[in-house]
């Protein structure tokens, strides 16, 4: 009897995750359909975001009512958001290999566990504090310093030439969101290299192989699949990260970046910013086509995931096969 | 800041004193406005009014206790939004509602509290402290990506014997809505045809994409992102002068209808309101842009509360009208005191003689 009830209830918890999961999805759907609808396809590959003169009668297109020159396409902030995202976990996965590997076996054992706070504490610094180090200090930093130098070194490739007056833009998101993912991918690694077995590393070591030889030839192949699990963790707060972006974008709209210091826009920051104003189109069709890039943004986040634990599974198998 | 906290511990120990000796005194003052006890009014919106709210609302609830009002800074469009919705007993907006919006809701009402102005601000090394010349069409031509550096002959034609560098102009923009994209849309709108036409005005626009325009976030994001970016234009709201000036930014002098260039003044801003005053209409939603006179400033608004005129019960509705009332009036919240540290201007007598009309409306 005691037994079933605590059975129900732990069935009844479990069911509340993947209940709210799928009451948000079907909430966003219904919500934007009208927009899903109005929209059409092309809303994911046009370019010009307009929430249309709200200072004039609607008009009917179609069934629908919308404000006259209403026009509604997501590509700019698509490319924004998957650019700056990549773009910090190519920097930022690196780096978290390295901060992960010195804390296992570089570190001094006694600092081990204050360093090991230290990344765990950057975690927790809330975004708009990073938003507030990136308008302050990384902005003016890129603009003065890291945008000429890459102009200067790779000034021959057009992606990395004409610098940046500004420094707010793809670049400052970008590394901003590097900060911000770091200390997530770094721990994930940290707790995966602190598992690998000591006879493992010992044989390693028994061929005559130094510390890092050990590390890269033994450790990082041992946790392979960890560390693509921890780099989708980071991806994931990458792609919905909103408040620092915002502050740091440039918030470009309209155009597509073509460079690596051109302003951008988020998915995420976008929302942000535009739900104020979306709020007084009488018609609702901005609030609603707002929340179809909500739906987008999962959908991208659901099928990036997706396709991470497909690699993941694959990884497993060939080690599986191998061994 | 500290003056500040002082001064709140200060009230709060009148406050305890009253209540606990002078509870007769206190009673007298509860008494005066015959206001029921302990209502709470949740005021939402512009961040342009609420430096202003969180003057009038400690002077205000000091002198009627048992009133509390809740400011917060969400931006104009919340501001309608929660009136509307009834989350909000005041919404705080820069900018009126639409026709369209005002058909939807015809029991909100948009009161005009105070006048304010915006001014455009540049960065140019060397020229900030010179009042450089710009018209409407010359700044929707900026903002357009059709004149991109300082040295443009457009430029240089209402600058002469300036000598401008041959800079790229980087125009920032209000990524949040905002009513400072209201105002300085609608002053290119009425002064462009062509900005008219292809871009209109609203509280977020469709920004004509101008590579290197960046956009930033409120009145404190314009002033960061224009102080750090050498050779970049942003339009500011007036009542951010002194950070402005702390960041050394150079202010505009701006073409009105006229013909003739002005800085905001009281005088050019209580011109440019004057012109108005007789043609606002009874619900006072008007444009105060880009108005006639020779010495009119160009961009100044009606700062607006938006409220509904059904609200939740009769003691709320006396507590909103005695206080809306107080804010209008040239001895209550539009005295010098409150309006000079964020650089308003009262209400001409006949608009808040119309806005106390309106007020008398909330039941």
């Amino acid at each position: 009897m005691r037994t079933s009830l605590f059975r129900t209830g732990l069935i009844g918890l479990t069911g509340i995750i993947p209940g709210i999961l799928f009451a948000v999805i079907i909430f966003l759907a219904l919500y934007s359909w009208p927009a899903i609808r109005f929209n059409g396809a092309g809303f994911l590959i046009r370019q010009m975001w307009s929430l249309g003169n709200l200072y004039a009668n609607p008009v009917t297109i179609g069934a629908t009512e919308v404000p006259i020159g209403a026009h509604y396409g997501i590509l700019v902030f698509i490319v924004g958001t998957l650019a700056t995202s990549a773009l910090a976990l190519l920097i930022a996965v690196p780096v978290s290999i390295g901060v992960a590997i010195f804390l296992a076996e570089g570190a001094p054992p006694r600092l081990r566990p204050l360093l090991s706070l230290i990344v765990d504490l950057l975690a927790v610094v809330p975004s708009v504090v990073y938003g507030l180090w990136g308008i302050a200090v990384l902005a003016p930093l890129v603009a003065h310093v890291i945008a000429p130098a890459l102009g200067a070194v790779l000034g021959f490739i057009p992606f990395f030439a004409g610098g940046s007056p500004t420094g707010f833009g793809l670049l400052s998101s970008s590394l901003v969101l590097t900060l911000m993912v770091v200390p997530i991918i770094t721990t994930t690694i940290y707790s995966a290299l602190q598992q690998v077995l000591a006879p493992d590393k010992e044989a390693a070591y028994a061929l005559g192989a130094m510390k890092l030889e050990m590390a890269v030839g033994v450790m990082l192949p041992a946790v392979r699949g960890s560390i693509i699990g921890a780099a989708i963790l980071g991806l994931g707060r990458a792609l919905g990260e909103t408040m620092a972006v915002l502050m740091v974008s440039g918030g470009a709209i309209n155009y597509l970046p073509t460079t690596i210091t051109s302003p951008i826009s988020t998915m995420a920051s976008f929302i942000v910013s535009q739900l104020d104003s979306a709020e007084q189109d009488p018609t609702g069709m901005a609030v609603r086509s707002l929340a179809e890039i909500a739906l987008v943004l999962f959908v991208i986040t659901i099928v990036v995931n997706g396709i991470a634990r497909m690699i993941t599974r694959g990884l497993h198998v060939s080690l599986a096969g191998r061994g | 800041m500290q003056k500040e906290a002082r001064e709140m511990l200060l009230r709060r120990t009148v406050l305890l004193g009253a209540a606990g000796g002078a509870a007769a005194s206190a009673l007298a003052l509860v008494s005066r406005t015959a206001l029921a006890a302990n209502i709470t009014l949740l005021e939402t919106g512009s961040t342009l009014l609420y430096p202003l709210f969180n003057l009038w609302v400690p002077k205000y609830t000091a002198k009627n206790p048992g009133v509390r009002i809740t400011t917060t800074s969400s931006g104009s469009g919340t501001g309608i939004a929660q009136a509307i919705s009834g989350v909000a007993q005041i919404g705080a907006s820069d900018a009126y509602m639409s026709d369209p919006q005002m058909k939807r809701n015809p029991d909100i009402l948009n009161i005009p509290l105070a006048i304010s102005a915006q001014t455009v601000n540049y960065n140019v090394p060397g020229l900030n402290k010179t009042n450089l010349k710009f018209s409407g069409p010359v700044l929707a031509g900026i903002y357009s990506g059709k004149i991109t550096r300082w040295d443009d002959p457009a430029i240089a034609k209402l600058n002469p014997g300036v000598s401008l560098p041959t800079r790229v102009i980087t125009p920032v923009h209000r990524t949040d809505g905002s009513g400072d994209t209201f105002i300085f849309s609608q002053y290119l709108a009425f002064s462009t045809p062509a900005w008219a036409k292809s871009v209109g005005y609203g509280t977020t626009i469709s920004w004509p994409p101008v590579h290197g325009g960046i956009g930033a976030i409120g009145n404190p994001g314009m002033v960061e992102a224009s102080g750090h970016t050498p050779f970049s234009i942003a339009y500011i709201g007036v009542s951010f002068h002194a950070q402005v000036a702390e960041a050394g930014l150079g202010t505009a002098l701006l073409e009105n209808r006229a013909g003739n260039f002005v800085l905001p003044t009281p005088k050019t801003v209580g011109a440019a309101a004057a012109a108005i005053e007789a043609k606002t209409p009874p619900d006072e939603r008007i444009s105060l842009i880009f108005a006639p006179g020779a010495d009119s400033y160009p961009i100044i608004n009606y700062e607006y509360a938006i409220v509904s005129t059904k609200q939740a019960n009769p003691h709320v509705a006396a507590v909103l009208r005695d206080f809306l009332s107080w804010a209008v009036g040239p001895e209550g919240g539009n005295a010098p005191e409150f309006l000079d540290a964020v650089r308003f201007l009262p209400l001409p007598a006949k608009i808040a003689a119309l806005s106390k009309q309106q007020i008398a409306k909330i039941r």
